[in-house]
């Protein structure tokens, strides 16, 4: 059973870098608040799954013919597990009640912002931007990784595993590549060396939000031409936000403020959804990244 | 010029100016010695007080020189007005140095006869901060595209707002008035025009510095307002070949600062380590940091200190009152409302290589204290008369070996150096096996 599900592999990279990230690179992380991230989302998980249905407000979605029978609700404890494993990497902060809320908005916004059963935010970065925004304990740190290549290459190479099974490399290749071309264009304008060119997209968290949160294959896109408009707007305003207003956590910002768009450009791009049952029964491919 | 300041988004920021470094170069800026003066330079010094967009820098000046030769060229976010410049007290600089420096700590054991536990130390004191140098031992304008924005006197500094349209109009400005500028410092000099930022120059007025008295030049002291809350190291980095220190203390209403572009690790701190260290404690913390930057690649800031400065435990000075907060650029304290200030004392060794890029920051919402802490703990000397005594013993020769091999860990020195300095307990030393004579 083990490392059929295309998000085993994900739960198991996402604990391998929060390893790697205390034992390498000098993290004050604490285990009680990853083990309360894990219980946060895994309960909200629980008790949304269970709830949610009898307030009626799947009524709607039965009668309409979906190309394949809607399954109900199963509480996806391993969706719930990649979220609370990208809130510990990710979000930094000194109470439990912000980690509480920040788990609980998370999960909670799969089950409120969605539409025709597909949530659009990416559920980590929900809990992130919501806690930046509504509490004063939190905050993220975009230096932790530092810029060394071989965490490039580690990012890489487990990002690039799921990626191939989820079929969204796509996404992170239209996001880093319109982003360094921006850069590059920067670059050049001001004059600068290539190297801090290198250095600004060697940063092992821009790798990290790449590779494992833009890719969440349940809330982005579902049409490949879709996802690539998405991930360039997403790219686009990150760079913006960074260079022009000096946000240093630019790319969850600009994550937030461009997921709704999801709705519109599926709208105008009709792909199969992604599921992960269909994933793991066909054997289409198709998979996840820091949430789904 | 008001125009000019609301468009914040636009102004971006820099700052910084001062720093001296090894030759010529300063780390936010460039010296331009008008001779080719010998310049000395130790570590760097900044103070950051920031609230929202709203900062004060105040940059060390440690220039040895002849001050009729001193001058520099630093970058800034905005064009600043005379009353936004001012000339620090250099003892603020000193006093912050001292009140966050890693410290030592001693505890004495206990009668091992007496009742207790003396596992555990008592009576902590504060032990001298590191001295202050050991720390750092380490320690025809239009047509050029030239504007001057603005100039005035700033205690003993003559000082002058440029802003340029291109690099080779303000490098042949600079060359014509008399400024010596380094071999590719117009190449440098492009991005930060492109950027939209100003050039603070400043030079020694002489007959003000004679007026002042002082010896020394001052701290200079600038105030602006601009979201970007970053250093310019790089042109200070122009042609350096050495390794440049910077210590920044940045203080903040918020929490904790770090920097986001590149990682910011704590300093390895609360360790135990021999008695002897006491004499050379300076020793021992430059040869522990070199180990430290060694070890995480070169390309790291180590956070020294990060504490409320409404106290400190223990204290290697008095924390700041009102008025030296007020001097170190704190602006948002109002009368009553307490110490509402955080200081976070950054430490960064940097080369060209290691640090393509300027250095950005952030604060965060973190609070935790941190310090760097080193601790002494000395034995029982008094007379032992009982049975548990001769287990004290066994364990202390364990604990110096313990204490050995940590100070060799950190220091990177020689075990057999360290071990022939520690005391000989009363027992036979440790076991310590025959292979580690030749393989320490």
């Amino acid at each position: 059973m083990l490392l059929k599900d295309v998000r085993d592999y994900q739960i198991l990279f996402l604990s391998l870098f929060l390893v790697l990230g205390v034992a390498t690179r000098d993290w004050t992380l604490r285990l009680d608040f990853i083990l309360v991230a894990i219980a946060t989302c895994c309960t909200m998980q629980w008790l949304l799954s269970s709830l949610w249905p009898r307030f009626g407000f799947y009524q709607f979605i039965k009668k309409e013919n979906f190309p394949e029978k809607l399954p109900p609700i199963q509480p996806s404890f391993r969706s719930a597990l990649i979220t609370a494993l990208g809130l510990s990497l990710l979000l930094r902060c000194e109470h439990f009640s912000t980690i509480i809320l920040a788990g609980t908005l998370a999960i909670l916004s799969k089950f409120i912002f969605q539409f025709e059963r597909k949530h659009f935010f990416n559920p980590a970065n929900f809990g992130i931007i919501s806690v930046l925004l509504l509490t004063k304990d939190a905050w993220v740190s975009p230096g932790q990784w530092g810029d060394d290549w071989w965490y490039a290459l580690i990012f890489l190479g487990t990002g690039g595993m799921v990626l191939k099974r989820v079929g969204r490399w796509d996404t992170t290749a239209a996001f880093l590549g319109s982003y360094a071309v921006l850069e590059a264009i920067r670059n050049l304008w001001l004059g600068w060396t290539w190297d801090v060119f290198f250095h600004r997209l060697m940063s092992g968290s821009l790798l990290l939000f790449a590779l494992f949160m833009i890719t969440d294959p349940r809330s982005i896109p579902n049409s490949r031409s879709g996802r690539l408009i998405w991930a360039i707007s997403i790219a686009t305003l990150s760079f913006i936000l960074r260079n022009q207003f000096f946000i240093s956590t630019a790319v969850f910002w600009a994550l937030f403020a461009l997921s709704p768009l999801t709705l519109i450009l599926d709208k105008i791009w009709l792909a199969p959804r992604f599921y992960w049952s269909a994933v793991n029964r066909l054997k289409p491919a198709i998979y996840p990244q820091i949430d789904s | 010029m008001k125009i000019i300041r609301q468009f914040v988004a636009i102004l971006i920021a820099v700052l910084a100016f001062i720093c001296f470094a090894p030759t010529a170069w300063g780390f936010c800026g460039f010296y331009v010695a008008k001779a080719d003066t010998k310049l000395y330079n130790k570590a760097s010094e900044v103070i950051i007080a920031r609230e929202g967009d709203r900062t004060i820098l105040t940059m060390a000046n440690d220039y040895q020189g002849n001050v009729k030769d001193f001058a520099i060229v630093v970058p800034v976010p905005v064009v600043l007005q005379q009353e936004q410049v001012r000339v620090g007290d250099p003892k603020i600089i000193q006093r912050l140095d001292a009140f966050s420096a890693p410290r030592l700590v001693e505890y004495f054991d206990p009668d091992p006869c007496a009742d207790g536990d003396f596992s555990a130390g008592f009576g902590t004191r504060g032990g001298a901060p590191i001295p202050r140098s050991a720390a750092r031992n380490r320690n025809a304008e239009s047509a050029l595209g030239v504007t001057i924005e603005s100039r005035f006197t700033v205690g003993e500094y003559d000082i002058l707002i440029l802003s340029a349209r291109e690099s080779n109009g303000l490098e042949t400005w600079l060359k014509t008035n008399g400024y010596r500028i380094p071999q590719g410092g117009s190449q440098l000099l492009q991005p930060y025009i492109r950027q939209n930022m100003k050039f603070f120059v400043a030079k020694v007025n002489l007959s003000e510095f004679e007026k002042s008295g002082y010896k020394f030049l001052r701290p200079l002291q600038m105030a602006y307002e601009s979201p970007r809350f970053m250093l310019p190291i790089r042109l200070g980095m122009l042609n350096a070949t050495s390794e440049q220190d910077l210590i920044a203390y940045i203080l903040s209403p918020k929490g904790q600062t770090e920097i986001t572009n590149y990682r910011t690790v704590k300093i390895p701190s609360n360790t135990q380590i021999p008695l002897f260290v006491k004499n050379e404690f300076g020793e021992f913390y430059k040869a522990m940091f070199q180990t430290a930057y060694t070890r995480e690649g070169k390309n790291a800031a180590f956070i020294e200190y990060a504490w409320d400065m409404g106290g400190c435990d223990p204290c290697s000075a008095e924390p700041l009152n009102p008025e030296e907060l007020r001097q170190s650029g704190v602006f948002w304290l109002t009368p009553g409302s307490g110490t509402n200030v955080f200081i976070t004392r950054l430490h960064l060794r940097y080369t060209r290589d290691k640090f393509p890029e300027d250095l950005t920051f952030q604060e965060t919402s973190n609070r935790q204290f941190f310090q760097g802490r080193y601790i002494l703990r000395h034995p029982f000397r008094g007379e032992i008369k009982c049975e548990a005594g001769q287990g004290y013993q066994r364990l202390l020769a364990e604990r110096f070996e313990r204490e050995a091999q940590t100070l060799a860990q950190l220091t990177g020195w020689n075990i057999q150096q360290i071990r022939q300095k520690m005391p000989v307990t009363a027992l036979e030393s440790p076991k310590i096996p025959f292979w580690r004579n030749i393989w320490p």
